[in-house]
């Protein structure tokens, strides 16, 4: 019999103006509006009506700048992701709001209260996509000056999330209790309301050893970049063989690849879409993007000269050797700071990207269902909000054609939308 | 006169609040404080200000929002970027009120290390906000520029690290959010025994004063310079002629009204104290009569 939540799972993650880093220029894009409260409650309400299980906004701890220097050219999302969420909560009934957390800078009472709020005013809606923060600038805006190592990071993550447990419980049974960890230490509980599903859904959105570890542990949903389906059905099997070795069932965690996507009523209007993407990447856009990657200002440079790199590693922000590791092959191919800038704004953050119709879409995300290299996909629109439209109304009914995408809402809360008992 | 009231959305369904609140708004409430009265002081409500503030302005879209937080207890960083949102979305309808009230409650949540030794309070309430404030200030408010045709989304010399460095928060920025509409939204304050001695400004002052010599010593108490803030009078609906009376012999700018109160009580008080009418386009700030605050890196300044 047919699954009515469909086997298909959409996430749409919705940052500032889409995926491409010069797409807010395209002539349909409105850059303006994504300091307006009605284009969320707009998009939210498109999402909903494309029966996506849930919108989830990423978040940073740091502004943009390199060396003390923001970028002029690249859309930087600069609001506050549960104030987004907060808003469409109020504008929408179904979806689930997934909002990402950093247990590195934050307090386990200030975090679970959030969520409560979250979760109270949605009617059981919230999530919680935790990640740890590894940004020196960071750690800058809340006075610390050196950043915890990796395991560190996530043994905080894990402490972290028992103390929110804590206090989600406590406010559920009325009763006060009291933790101590290595991390934390208080008496007893803070006002907050029981949040309808007794806690946010977690999800989780890590790569390495640790992340996975995390995942496997905790995560009812994961994000991973899978540029390829054997990719997507590696890390997969992976995960799954974790979930089952820390003794849960791997049914009831869905795995999540990201995936951008830019659609044409053709295929060859699509490509023409995303080459307007590429040109919207000017030479000065695309040097200012790497500069944020690495946290380093290459703007002083000579783009067409070689890349500075012994420069670059003396004083960038993030970890050298890894810098290093990145750009030897440029560096040894002689390759021009622009060229190399233009090669890495060309593959924005290492997520797969689909380019094509929306048959072809539909056909490209139930052949990696088919392959059980995801349980979904988390969507980027290449830009906001033309992408986003196109996508519910043309492929979205595909879908649902196919049996692979739900008609409709099985449930209330975001728990229901992945086929758990709320 | 200005009428403001608290209101805590910790219970009852999401579309039952919302209803009550839709009611409140027609009222022409101005100031809604997301907090309530507890023994004539306002304490944090049972559900977190920062995330509600954003719903609520969705239904209530006259009245300034203002968020009840515990100053003791917040992250600068944090505060400044959701404010930030709740600011820009709303079209400067935001204010805050950082408090000190009710500590110990949040002591025991956040752990002992948070507790903050006799007398130091306002050492850190003024931290708190000083901090909070220097990250708005790393944006200048014309910072975005968004000219899809030059491809300049905005102008780099107008964004900027602050490194602020006070007794408790040093934070460096910039901010990842750009200057609130109101430049800081409204800080609202009640002239409490632990904060006695802040050098902050603030831009409404809750005072309680039983006769008109009371009020005018209190007015000129919370008048420091560099400007007068907005006064309210506290008061229950049962005294609320009484209080007016005074408030209106000092030149108070209106009433905060507290108790267990619901649409209907807030109509009735608002029959009886006089709304001011507002001269369009002017922004809250311009409303009540207080500066819009100097960014100080800002070149324009």
């Amino acid at each position: 019999m047919a699954n009515p939540n469909g086997r298909l799972h959409l996430w749409a993650f919705l940052q500032g103006i889409g995926f491409y880093p010069g797409g807010w220029r395209d002539a349909d894009a409105t850059p303006a509006a994504v300091f307006d409260r009605a284009y969320y409650e707009r998009v939210a309400r498109t999402a909903e009506a494309g029966c996506f299980d849930a919108i989830v906004f990423g978040d940073q701890l740091q502004g943009r700048d390199a060396a003390g220097r923001t970028p002029g050219r690249l859309a930087i999302p600069t609001l506050d992701p549960f104030t987004l969420l907060s808003v469409m909560a109020g504008a929408t009934t179904h979806i689930g709001l997934v909002a990402t957390v950093s247990t590195t800078f934050n307090e386990p009472a200030e975090v679970a209260a959030k969520f409560a709020a979250l979760d109270h005013l949605s009617g059981g809606r919230a999530g919680w996509n935790i990640v740890t923060t590894a940004h020196v600038n960071a750690a800058l805006n809340f006075g610390e000056t050196e950043l915890l190592d990796k395991t560190l990071r996530y043994e905080r993550a894990q402490a972290f999330l028992d103390a929110t447990d804590v206090f989600w419980r406590s406010a559920c049974d009325g009763k006060s209790e009291a933790l101590k960890n290595a991390w934390f230490d208080f008496a007893g509980k803070l006002a907050m309301p029981c949040p309808p599903q007794g806690r946010p859904l977690i999800v989780q959105a890590g790569q390495s050893p640790d992340g996975r570890a995390f995942a496997a542990g905790s995560a009812e949903a994961i994000f991973c970049a899978a540029p390829t389906i054997e990719a997507g059905r590696d890390y997969r099997n992976d995960m799954r063989a974790r979930i089952t070795a820390a003794g849960r069932d791997p049914d009831l965690v869905k795995i999540m690849p990201g995936l951008a996507f830019i659609l044409g009523s053709t295929d060859e209007e699509a490509r023409t879409t995303q080459a307007r993407m590429h040109e919207f990447a000017d030479d000065a856009l695309c040097i200012e993007y790497l500069s944020e990657s690495i946290g380093y200002d290459l703007t002083v440079h000579n783009p067409d000269a070689p890349i500075p790199i012994e420069e670059i590693v003396a004083t960038c922000e993030f970890p050298p050797a890894d810098i290093r590791k990145m750009m030897a092959p440029a560096v040894e191919s002689g390759r021009s700071l622009k060229d190399f800038c233009r090669d890495y704004a060309g593959k924005p953050r290492g997520h797969g990207i689909f380019v094509g119709t929306p048959e072809q879409f539909a056909d490209h995300m139930e052949t990696w269902i088919d392959a059980e290299a995801c349980d979904g996909f988390t969507l980027q629109p290449a830009f906001m909000p033309l992408e986003l439209d196109v996508f519910c109304a043309e492929v979205v009914p595909i879908l649902q054609q196919r049996g692979l995408l739900r008609q409709a809402y099985q449930g209330s809360q975001l728990r229901n939308h992945l086929g758990m008992a709320a | 006169m200005l009428l403001s009231a608290c209101i805590d959305l910790s219970s009852g369904d999401a579309a039952a609040l919302a209803a009550e609140l839709a009611e409140i708004d027609a009222i022409g409430l101005d100031f809604l404080l997301l907090g309530h009265d507890s023994d004539g002081v306002v304490v944090p409500a049972g559900i977190e200000a920062l995330v509600t503030m954003p719903w609520v302005l969705g239904i209530v879209r006259n009245a300034v929002v203002v968020g009840v937080l515990p100053a003791l207890h917040s992250l600068p960083f944090h505060v400044a970027r959701a404010l930030s949102a709740i600011d820009i979305l709303s079209k400067g309808r935001s204010g805050w009120m950082p408090t000190c009230a009710n500590a110990p409650r949040f002591d025991t949540a956040y752990g002992a290390s948070y507790a903050v030794p006799a007398g130091e309070a306002v050492v850190k309430y003024d931290d708190f906000i000083g901090a909070t404030q220097a990250l708005w200030d790393s944006w200048d408010g014309d910072a975005l520029v968004l000219d899809k045709a030059s491809g300049v989304y905005l102008d780099s010399t107008k964004v900027r690290r602050v490194h602020y460095e006070g007794p408790y928060f040093s934070t460096v920025g910039p901010l990842n959010a750009a200057r609130p509409k109101l430049g800081y939204p409204l800080l609202f304050r009640e002239p409490a025994a632990e904060i006695v001695g802040s050098t902050v400004s603030a831009d409404v002052v809750i005072i309680t004063a039983g006769s008109i010599e009371d009020a005018r010593a209190q007015i000129s108490t919370a008048s420091v310079a560099p400007y007068r803030p907005a006064i309210l009078l506290r008061t229950p609906v049962d005294t609320l002629a009484a209080i007016l009376a005074i408030a209106q012999a000092v030149g108070a700018d209106g009433i905060h009204l507290t108790g267990n109160l619901d649409a209907q009580a807030i109509a009735a008080a608002r029959a009886l104290v006089p709304a001011t009418v507002f001269r369009t386009g002017d922004c809250w700030r311009s409303r009540i009569g207080v500066p819009r605050p100097v960014n100080p890196f800002s070149k324009a300044a």
